[in-house]
């Protein structure tokens, strides 16, 4: 995890760029995942564009357009709040096959609770029921994942079994718990979750507010971690890479805040949330408003054009950051954290150094579990419905993004933002091919394609550094 | 209780057999059930079981549990019980055969329940799968006569996927073949799934940006998806959407107006008529003389069979109370969040 680049002695025959990349301790390997995200960001837009010419994207397409990418973000977020969780499995050696059917348990019974129980109980949309929910989707996934846990570690079963079992097992108790009824609708507020409507996105302003405040945390924490590096007199970054790092740190996040802002309201939207605000709709506007796409001389616009309004960041990919920054923060800077990572590089000597691996496998699955929960509720609120087939599949997923991320199966080695780069990859893949109209069969291929392509370069990689 | 059982049977007789028929209760109809992991299977047999009960025959059953090898033990035990007829929901049409076989042999009567295996001497009943597809594009064309049609098909490895496209395909073919319907998005859903179907159209309305006026979904499951992938863009209700199954959370989706359609196969009414159909077999009657048997030879080897098939009910909001009626929907389910005055079967 640490880079051990930093003060190690440097190769005499450095070429200029990997100087440049030493300098700025980047990790090539996360540098060349984004590269790929761009080329197949680019393909996508102009394949897209020649498809159906004059969509707006940046080369034409329909693919790099604030909308397909706003989308692409909250198609990401259910993978991506797992695959955090998986990492640390990885990196412990072990395996979580059952996280697919626990979020089923955990949506359906959910789901029964809200709908079922709670909502005849106290009322419809009663703010009791969404809260209730909400700690009862986390609740439920931890308990689930301390029990896979313990069977590992205490029952000694490997965790491959264990989680397997839990794989076929779940998706029964999911049918069970609703008789195999699809529950729906979920509840007002809990809906907010999937990130649907006006009111399940923070708004530009936020979203400005938001993308500063983050902007100044990378400062911060460049200055601090320079401080930190003179006071224990290690070698430190050149001041231009300082610098160059905090502007495309702050660009990034500057960018990313636009382009949500770019997102404007659905025409049909928009005219319902100006007709509840009472906002006057602009003259001219109320007419055009039948039918969705209008033309302005050659351009297609928004039949709504007088009536805008940004969508910002919506709250399931809020949720998905603010889980990718505490899932950061626990593997790099707690003792939990370097335990694991400790205990998956050589078990024995953990073990021997007096780290409790059986309560830290415990733990790690309890993590998993509560992690399914939450992505149990994004999937179950962006849905409207909470239903057994929801989650089926989505192990395969998750663990195929942590290992294009860069997690080894080996255990001992991997990254949060990486494997939520893997997820936003794979979903890059899905949604792009989807856009094309491309049947799902070679979608499958394609996938199954690039996660054995990501670990053979990775190897190659690995063996070239090493 | 007698009196009773009477006229409940008279009232079964005049339903399924011949007039020249003779009566003789004390007939024993077995079902081999491939599996009870879906509720509907419960559904069928309480249907099956209430109108054998009902004729003074005697009814059992044994459950496959989701194993071709456990059927064929199942059916061997059952043929060694000297039972009437046997209707068989084949867990596998191809592995089935040899044991369809044995009941042949053994003189008793075959009746393929729901799913086809293609045996000529066995009667086959289900639902019309293919009129499904044909409903569906019929109610949509009612309401959207042109347009820019989206089509959600199901799982590729499904066969009931094509069919289903093909009914549809029938209706539509003359609109579309006029310039009057285009077919702007057409995708398989992986494994039926709803999130899938939401991704799925997700995708369709960013690159058509919004230009579509009917989805085609193949199934409840999928139109949840599609539903909410149209509320995100405030589409909901303005763009109908198309479903099967009478999914509960469909139908009150039908009440609210978001779904146009559900096709509903009431599994109470395939029990009836093929309970009554064993019924007539085990009583001596002729296949071809029962009510409704026609020749089917739609299956993949193309053996021509005697078939019954059931037309589906379509739901949509001017009658969700047969379905309320039916006991397959409470009226709190089907009506929950819809506005007075709305639909008429929710007041």
């Amino acid at each position: 995890m640490t880079n051990t680049t930093i003060g190690g002695p440097a190769a005499a025959n450095e070429n200029a760029v990997q100087r440049f990349i030493r300098a700025l301790e980047l990790d090539t390997r996360m540098l060349g995942m984004l590269v790929a995200l761009v080329v197949i960001w680019v393909g996508f837009d102009i394949a897209s564009g020649v498809m159906r010419p004059g969509s707006g994207g940046l080369f034409g397409g329909s693919f790099l357009t604030p909308r397909n990418l706003w989308i692409l973000l909250v198609q990401t977020t259910v993978i991506a709040v797992m695959t955090t969780g998986m990492v640390l499995v990885i990196v412990l050696r072990q395996i979580d096959l059952s996280v697919g059917s626990m979020l089923s348990v955990v949506a359906v019974a959910t789901g029964v609770l809200q709908v079922f129980e709670l909502g005849p109980m106290l009322g419809v949309g009663h703010p009791v029921i969404w809260l209730a929910a909400v700690v009862f989707a986390i609740a439920l996934g931890s308990a689930i994942g301390f029990v896979n846990g313990v069977l590992i570690a205490y029952g000694q079963i490997p965790s491959f079994i264990v989680t397997l079992g839990g794989l076929i097992a779940f998706s029964g108790t999911a049918f069970l718990i609703a008789s195999g009824v699809t529950v729906a609708p979920m509840d007002k507020t809990f809906k907010l979750f999937g990130g649907n409507g006006p009111a399940a996105s923070i708004g530009p302003i936020w979203s400005w507010v938001l993308g500063a405040a983050v902007c100044v945390m990378i400062v911060i924490m460049i200055v601090m971690s320079r401080r930190r590096r003179i006071h224990f007199k290690f070698a430190t970054k050149p001041i231009w890479a300082e610098f160059l790092t905090g502007i495309v740190g702050c660009a990034a996040v500057l960018g990313i805040t636009a382009v949500v802002n770019a997102y404007p309201y659905p025409p049909r939207v928009a005219e319902r949330f100006a007709l509840d605000n009472g906002i006057p709709i602009p003259p001219g506007v109320e007419d055009r408003a039948g039918t969705d796409i209008c033309m302005a001389g050659e351009k297609v616009v928004s039949c709504l054009d007088g009536l805008s309004f940004a969508t910002g960041y919506p709250i399931p990919v809020l949720i998905t950051l603010a889980v990718a920054v505490t899932m950061t923060f626990i593997a790099r800077r707690t003792r939990f954290g370097r335990y694991v990572f400790a205990t998956g590089g050589n078990p024995e000597a953990a073990e021997l150094a007096g780290v409790n691996t059986k309560w830290l496998t415990v733990k790690v699955f309890t993590l998993m579990g509560a992690l399914v929960g939450i992505s149990a509720i994004i999937a179950s609120a962006r849905l409207d419905a909470a239903t057994t087939a929801l989650g089926t599949l989505n192990e395969l997923y998750v663990i195929a993004a942590a290992v294009i991320g860069g997690t080894s199966l080996a255990g001992g080695i991997g990254t949060i933002y990486g494997a939520i780069a893997g997820a936003l990859l794979m979903q890059s893949l899905q949604s792009g091919m989807a856009l094309l109209n491309v049947d799902s069969a070679y979608t499958n291929i394609l996938v199954g394609g690039v996660l054995v392509l990501a670990v053979f370069v990775d190897q190659l990689y690995r063996r070239r550094v090493n | 209780m007698k009196f009773k059982t009477l006229t409940l049977l008279a009232g079964a007789l005049v339903m399924s057999i011949a007039p020249t028929a003779v009566l003789a209760a004390g007939k024993t109809i077995a079902v081999s059930w491939k599996t009870f992991q879906e509720e509907r299977w419960k559904i069928d047999e309480a249907a099956i079981k209430a109108v054998v009960e009902a004729a003074g025959d005697t009814y059992v059953s044994t459950d496959a549990q989701g194993s071709a090898q456990k059927q064929a033990a199942d059916i061997e035990a059952l043929i060694g019980q000297n039972v009437d007829v046997i209707l068989v929901v084949a867990y596998d049409s191809d592995a089935i055969l040899p044991s369809i076989q044995k009941i042949n042999d053994a003189g008793i009567k075959a009746i393929a329940y729901d799913v086809q295996f293609e045996d000529p001497n066995a009667l086959y009943i289900t639902f019309d799968n293919v009129g499904v597809g044909r409903i569906m594009a019929q109610e949509m064309l009612k309401v959207k006569p042109e347009g820019r049609y989206a089509f959600i098909k199901g799982d590729k490895g499904d066969p009931n996927a094509t069919f289903l496209f093909q009914g549809m395909m029938e209706v539509l073919k003359a609109n579309i073949d006029g310039g009057k319907i285009q077919n702007v998005c057409e995708t398989f859903t992986d494994g039926w799934k709803p999130d899938n179907a939401q991704k799925n159209m997700e995708q369709c309305l960013t690159s058509t940006n919004n230009g579509v006026d009917a989805v085609l979904s193949e199934n409840d499951g999928m139109a949840s998806g599609v539903v909410a992938a149209l509320d995100a863009q405030g589409l909901a209700g303005t763009v109908p959407v198309t479903g099967q199954d009478g999914d509960l959370a469909a139908i009150n989706r039908v009440a609210l107006g978001t779904q146009l359609v559900s096709v509903w196969k009431n599994s109470t009414d395939l029990g009836t008529v093929a309970a009554n159909a064993a019924i007539a077999l085990a009583d001596g009657a002729d296949p071809t003389s029962i009510e409704g048997v026609a020749k089917f030879n739609g299956g993949a080897k193309g053996v021509e069979m005697n078939s019954i098939l059931l037309a589906p009910t379509p739901i949509t909001k001017d009658n969700i109370q047969v379905a309320i009626d039916a006991g397959h929907i409470t009226k709190e389910q089907a009506c929950a969040g819809v506005a007075a005055g709305a639909v008429p079967a929710c007041g």
